[in-house]
């Protein structure tokens, strides 16, 4: 279906292109009805190899692209991407971006209104597709009213009412909760297996879909691209989900697909594993933030129902709850951003009484959208900028962002910053103050498995040097492995608070991988997976 | 037992509307209520006659306030409310202070002060009479209720769908300008969320840091937001069916000679005296022509259209109102001497029955059009 | 291993970031000159305008000057957009566009604290004269429609805005300060001329005709002075206050925004 022929690319001129290719002599065959999972750390060039599929690649990123790429017998170098959006359909990243009209219906008509199909046609197609994708309740809704999972799906329906031959899916769920991501996940496999069409996912949380899919093509970023059988790829490649770590600790050549064929192989090895290490206890402190009836509204609705909250210096705590449960609202009435009603005490002062300039020292957050926060031409100007906001001497940002050991070239453009870059500049921006608490909202999103474990090591750090961070978060693993206390949040209020362990195995739903795996020991991470020599008792426990 | 008949309507339709039920009624074509008023417009214009300038200004309004949605511009008569009383205001000022027209009865009179010659003689001051204000009123008042029309065709028509009914000529622009009032609310979300951010990094502060630290987030996210949108838009087929040929050149004269005739048409109708026999013709074969030229450059573009809005018997009916007023009132100009009011010397002015048919016709649409459901935009 | 040549590789000039978003064909250029003498007309209509003549002052001349400018700018800009703007132009039209209907109310009717020109200009400066013409027209209309404010003025200020925009793009090309020493007497330039014309338009259906307002028989010399002491008299306030607005703007906003839209002129790769 897909056929990639000694493809390679570069965005910049020919010389630049033989250094350092983003795609280089690619040759990959891609069968009809599989689904395709693209997998390789940020920035090396699964947006391209997707783009490169419908002809986006270079027709309109510009840049020079050798070879051929043929999608159901067409070539890309003879048809425009607009020329092939009867064949292949492609849904972006950040689905209201991409939507050219405001209601669900037009949506949907809006590109076979650009084919020029028939009104008779079209009509039946949009009701096809929104049975398919379960929107049909939504039809007249205006598209900005949808929830994240909604919109994701409406941008799917909208691709597929062209009735494309191949879907391409660039990170469909990363601002997604878990049940949202689920959702459209689901959708996603529903188009595999009854539509019989053949799909092409790029993701960075592979937890979710590898069970699903058929094979993996991984980017290791020298330009190459490896495709291969899930299991087999998985055990070798840079990218590594929590079961394909686990495989690795037990010596597994093949990566379990989902965590009933880990459990499955546990049981059969008989593999028994040391139980959890037990936390350290800290001696108690006392607390640096307490919260007493917190309240947030906003018009008629109440975000945050009475709150109270006590936050200890020295700790690194999760919030969990699905999008809109309050988590957000909480940080920033923390922050005192927010107006809120109650009694709000960080390190001895309300934030909400101090001017804003003084609450750095208090406390600080770095919000969901960290781009928000940069608006000058460098990496470097940022910085000095936020020296003189904070009142620090000069210098002291760049060397936070130093020593958070992520490489941020100083001569770069903000915005052209990887996630995880952006992410340390804000963060080093927001560090300067020395806060006392730090609250980071969703920083996980769009990060991948080696930057998520370098976040976690930097939370830890600060947490030890006496900082207390909160971390708001869809991810369960990260969650896992980087939090040591974890509070849930449903419908305005705090439904589940005390040690991660405790907190997050608990519940089927908020279970990491792990624990799901090795149940009923309460296993965080891979890295807590012992494996005993002895097959003690025979099986677990 | 009877919980689900006892629930108060709003619920239910609130529950129809998250299903995605289809509420009774049927909104009028937004073009048909453009013509409509324009039509009312072109009778406000030559009402000269007091009378049924507020008898027309009355339908017109009546109109609205039966048939219009809960959509945010279907507010806008108010505004235009205002504004007719701000032209109407302005013109009775400027009579008071600098008007001509002095004869009659004097209400009072303001101190004269004639300026130096360097500022061409104007005199300030004078009589003010009653005859001189009223005619001023009703002058200003044509242009008021014109204002007033304008006003109507803009609470009762939905811009976007009347953006969506373009001819095919104008597919690209109106596609522009369909995305900017898709993303215009975004952005004020953009904005307001950027400004919350602010306080995280200090404070928004004053003066031009301050502002600059707002716009330049906004205005990158707008930015990647239309490449966004131009990738999107380009991976579904936008533009596929255009042939990519520039303009041909006999359309390209055609358009060309079509303005050049309307340009000149113009320029006779306002400084040749007495060419009215060829500049109006003019005028018409240029505006053919350049119907002609657009209908033909859409033939380029073979999109089509989902659920284009219909154009029934409601639109006939509508759009033939709006056209009989127009024909009546250009009619009872040429006819009816009640038209005719003169302030000087000062008349009440009469009614005719086909005046009050005139506006009958204009006020049918608030009875006859059909009501709009409860959830229209 | 065949090079598609797809890739579009610019010519490195000294002056890069004055791409041109929208190339202007020769067909276009005649549009536009027919549509500015059509503009001439429509806004100084009461100096052509002759006793005697078919149009009257007192209502008839504007209405049909209103209506019969749509056509002209229709076609102007129907050629334009048609063959001339790529589907990236076409985004970045349709968010500065509403970029545009979000500032313009912040400003509306406070002493001509006018903020689109602002924007056009910049714009039209960076994405070229075509672009700039383009836009201005769409920021009026479509600001216009979302607060539903449509009216006999709409054309007239499309016109005037659109070519407030054109004029940008085609501004001599200086670098860094002198740029903006540049952009800002322009933006004064415009912000009085843009005033004036708009008060001459209406002029006589503000003020009346006869006494010592317009008079078609006195001439158009006559009818100018008048006129321009009227303007004194009661409009320049408001001019001037347009014109600091865009002076003030394009000194403090005009070199970072410059700098964004021309970081989105290099990644969109206008050819």
């Amino acid at each position: 279906m897909i056929d990639f022929d000694d493809v390679s690319f570069s965005y910049d001129s020919a010389e630049a292109a033989a250094a350092s290719p983003v795609l280089r002599e690619v040759n990959l065959h891609i069968d009809e009805g599989d689904l395709t999972l693209v997998v390789g750390r940020t920035g090396t060039g699964k947006s391209t190899l997707l783009g490169a599929i419908n002809g986006l690649v270079p027709h309109f990123t510009g840049g020079l692209l050798s070879g051929e790429v043929r999608v159901a017998g067409r070539s890309t170098r003879t048809n425009r991407p607009r020329d092939l959006a009867d064949v292949v359909g492609f849904v972006a990243q950040n689905p209201m971006q991409s939507f050219v009209t405001d209601r669900v219906e037009d949506e949907l008509a809006y590109g076979m209104e650009q084919l020029g199909l028939s009104p008779t046609a079209m009509r039946k197609r949009v009701e096809e597709t929104l049975d398919l994708m379960g929107i049909a309740g939504l039809r007249r809704r205006p598209l900005a009213d949808l929830s994240g999972g909604q919109q994701q799906r409406v941008a799917i329906a909208a691709v597929l009412a062209a009735q494309p031959r191949v879907v391409v899916l660039d990170e469909p769920t990363s601002a997604l909760d878990p049940t949202a991501a689920q959702d459209v996940l689901g959708a996603v496999t529903t188009l595999v297996h009854e539509v019989g069409l053949t799909v092409v996912l790029a993701e960075h949380r592979l937890e979710r879909v590898m069970q699903v899919a058929d094979q993996v093509a991984w980017l290791p970023g020298d330009g190459s691209v490896v495709l291969g059988p899930t299991a087999e790829v998985l055990a070798r490649c840079d990218v590594v989900p929590p079961l394909a770590a686990l495989a690795d600790r037990l010596g597994w050549r093949q990566v379990p697909g989902s965590v009933r064929d880990a459990r499955r192989r546990v049981q059969r090895e008989h593999i028994t594993v040391a139980d959890a290490p037990q936390r350290r206890e800290r001696p108690a402190s006392e607390p640096v933030a307490t919260m007493t009836g917190l309240g947030v509204r906003y018009g008629d609705v109440v975000a945050v129902d009475r709150v109270d909250l006590v936050l200890h210096p020295g700790t690194v705590v999760g919030l969990m709850g699905r999008n809109g449960a309050g988590k957000s609202s909480l940080m920033w009435a923390m922050q005192g951003a927010v107006p809120s009603s109650g009694d709000l005490l960080v390190a001895g002062s309300d934030p909400r009484s101090l001017p804003a300039n003084q609450v750095g020292r208090l406390v600080t957050l770095v919000p969901q959208s960290a781009g928000d926060l940069l608006y000058l031409p460098t990496v470097a100007a940022e910085c000095a900028q936020a020296d003189e906001e904070s009142g620090v001497p000069a210098g002291t940002t760049a060397a936070t962002l130093v020593r958070l050991g992520v490489a941020v070239p100083p001569d770069r453009h903000p915005r052209d910053l990887s996630e995880g870059q952006r992410l340390a500049l804000v963060l080093a921006i927001q560090l300067a103050t020395e806060p006392r608490v730090l609250l980071l909202d969703e920083p996980t999103r769009g990060l991948d498995y080696a930057m998520k474990a370098q976040l976690g090591a930097i939370v830890r750090r600060l947490a030890d040097e006496g900082t207390c961070v909160v971390i708001s978060t869809h991810d369960v693993e990260f969650a896992a492995a980087a939090t040591e206390r974890t509070i849930i949040m449903a419908d305005a209020e705090i439904v589940a608070d005390g040690a991660t362990r405790t907190v997050l195995t608990s519940s089927p739903a908020f279970s990491p991988q792990m624990a799901k795996v090795f149940h009923p020991r309460p296993l965080l991470s891979p890295a807590e997976v012992v494996r005993l020599p002895v097959a003690g008792r025979g099986e677990l426990a | 037992m009877s919980r689900v008949l006892a629930r108060p309507e709003v619920v239910i339709l609130a529950d129809a509307a998250l299903q995605g039920a289809r509420l009774a009624g049927r909104t009028v074509h937004p073009w048909a209520w453009w013509g409509w008023a324009l039509g009312a417009g072109v009778a406000v214009t030559l009402a000269s006659n007091p009378l049924l300038l507020v008898l027309l200004i009355a339908a017109v309004t009546f109109v609205v306030l039966q048939r219009r949605t809960k959509a945010p511009w279907a507010r806008s008569l108010t505004l235009y409310y205002a504004l007719a009383g701000l032209v109407i205001a302005v013109r009775l000022v400027f009579q008071i202070l600098i008007g001509g027209l002095r004869e009659g009865t004097v209400l009072f009179s303001l101190p004269e002060i004639a300026l130096p010659s360097w500022a061409a003689g104007i005199r300030l001051g004078g009589p003010v009479t009653v005859e001189g204000l009223v005619y001023t009123a009703v002058d200003a008042g044509r242009l008021a209720g014109l204002l007033i029309c304008i006003g109507a065709a803009n609470a009762l028509a939905n811009p976007k769908r009347a953006l969506r009914n373009v001819p095919a000529a104008f597919h690209q622009i109106a596609t522009a300008l369909v995305i900017a009032i898709s993303v215009a609310p975004q952005l004020v979300e953009s904005v307001l969320r950027v400004r919350r951010a602010r306080r995280l990094r200090g404070g928004v502060r004053p003066g031009v840091k301050g502002l600059i630290s707002v716009i330049v987030p906004v205005l990158e996210d707008a930015i990647d937001r239309s490449l966004a949108l131009a990738a999107g838009m380009e991976s579904r087929g936008f533009g596929r069916t255009r042939t990519g040929r520039g303009l041909d050149w006999r359309l390209g004269l055609t358009l060309v000679v079509a303005m050049l005739g309307v340009t000149f048409g113009t320029f006779a109708l306002l400084g040749l005296p007495g060419a009215g026999s060829w500049a109006v013709p003019l005028l018409l074969i240029g505006l053919a022509a350049g119907a002609f030229g657009l209908h033909r450059a859409g033939d380029d573009l073979a999109t089509s259209r989902y659920r284009p809005d219909p154009w029934g018997a409601p639109e006939y009916l509508v759009v033939g109102c709006g056209l009989a007023t127009a024909a009546l009132a250009i009619w009872l100009a040429s006819t009816d001497p009640a038209m005719a009011f003169g302030a000087f010397p000062l008349t009440w002015p009469e009614l005719s029955w086909p005046m009050l048919a005139t506006a009958a016709v204009a006020a049918l649409p608030g009875l006859l059009a059909p009501e709009p459901p409860k959830d229209a935009a | 291993m065949t090079a598609t040549a797809l890739t579009r590789n610019r010519p490195q000039t000294a002056l890069a970031g004055f791409t041109s978003a929208m190339p202007i064909s020769r067909w276009s250029k005649m549009m536009l000159a027919i549509a500015a003498v059509m503009g001439i007309l429509a806004f100084a209509w009461p100096l052509f305008l002759r006793p005697g003549a078919t149009l009257t002052a007192s209502t008839l001349s504007p209405i049909v000057l209103a209506a019969l400018l749509p056509m002209v700018l229709g076609v102007v800009v129907v050629q334009m957009t048609q063959h001339e703007l790529d589907v990236k132009g076409l985004a970045l039209l349709g968010v500065l566009t509403a970029m545009g209907a979000v500032i313009r109310p912040l400003g509306a009717g406070t002493a001509g604290f006018e903020t689109v020109f602002f924007l056009v200009i910049i714009a039209g400066r960076v994405f070229g004269p075509g672009f700039g013409f383009v836009l201005g027209n769409t920021t009026l209309f479509a600001s216009a429609l979302v607060v539903g404010a449509v009216g006999p003025w709409l054309p007239h200020q499309m016109l005037a805005t659109g070519f407030t925009g054109l004029v940008a793009g085609l501004l001599p090309r200086l670098g860094g300060r002198a740029e903006i020493v540049l952009l800002a007497c322009y933006g004064a330039v415009a912000g009085f001329v843009f005033g004036i014309l708009m008060d001459f338009s209406f002029w006589p259906f503000a003020v009346g005709t006869g006494g010592q307002g317009f008079d078609p028989v006195v001439g158009p010399l006559e009818n100018l002075r008048r006129f321009l002491v009227m303007e004194l008299v009661t409009g320049m306030g408001w001019n001037a206050g347009r014109a600091i607005t865009n002076v003030v703007l394009i000194t403090v906003l005009g070199p970072p925004v410059l700098r964004v839209l021309r970081r989105a002129a290099r990644r969109a790769r206008f050819g």
